[in-house]
């Protein structure tokens, strides 16, 4: 039953069927009410779309600083990062080399935080870093990480 | 790979919750919340109906939306996340 992979039948919930069959109920409101057809983005092989926080507080700060954001994301691997935190082509005049390495969230947070660099960087090139990830999107690498470091710990 | 099929959580082994750019997902099972963005939480949602393979999965969200980008790569990084979280099971 469940194992059949062509089966046909039963459409998703999740999203109305392409044509504007009147608003699809979008049972699969997890995701957001779809009511017709949407665009959905499966997000670049680095993305990561998954956070997990574990039940204990201790475990949940570290689950989610140690995640870890590339500057910039792989798929624009190469690109440089300019003062505003766009990514521009390779040696654009003014703006920064992609980080050698990608940041953990703590080091993110507290370059947040408090204005402090992140490592390896100086000033500059530390705030269009932090101007880079404050643009990412979702479907982008670190972006799930990013986010997470702006939720409450309580 | 040989075709291993994708199974999601019965519908009430999980809370959801969405939270603007994230959806929330307690795992009744593991008691660990998930915190999810796009795409992860629309495969969710196919895999607890019924277990499926990547291929069948990438078609069915092919026929339900629009995809961006609807690579194979990308779809396979995006189950492996999700049963690395231990919220899908590879069959």
């Amino acid at each position: 039953m469940s194992d059949d992979t062509r089966s046909d039948q039963d459409p998703i919930p999740v999203a109305g069927p392409d044509t504007g069959s009147a608003a699809g109920p979008a049972t699969g409101d997890s995701a957001g009410t779809p009511t017709r057809r949407r665009v959905l983005a499966l997000g670049a092989v680095t993305a990561g779309a998954v956070v997990s926080i574990r039940p204990a507080l201790a475990q949940t700060v570290g689950s989610v600083l140690n995640c870890e954001i590339p500057v910039p994301d792989p798929s624009r691997a190469g690109s440089y990062i300019d003062p505003d935190g766009k990514t521009v082509p390779a040696r654009t005049k003014g703006a920064f080399p992609p980080s050698p390495r990608a940041f953990k969230g703590e080091e993110v947070k507290r370059a947040m935080a408090n204005g402090s660099t992140l490592p390896g960087t100086d000033s500059q090139r530390s705030r269009a870093y932090v101007n880079y990830i404050r643009r990412l999107q979702r479907g982008q690498g670190g972006f799930t990480c990013f986010a997470s470091l702006q939720m409450p710990r309580g | 790979m040989p075709d291993a099929l994708y199974r999601g959580p019965p519908e009430d082994g999980l809370l959801i919750a969405p939270l603007d750019a994230f959806t929330a997902v307690y795992h009744r099972a593991s008691g660990i919340t998930h915190l999810l963005t796009e795409p992860a939480p629309h495969i969710l949602a196919i895999l607890q109906e019924r277990a499926l393979s990547l291929d069948s999965l990438l078609d069915r969200l092919e026929r339900d939306y629009d995809l961006a980008d609807g690579t194979r790569e990308a779809l396979a990084a995006r189950l492996d996340e999700l049963v690395e979280a231990g919220l899908v099971a590879r069959l």
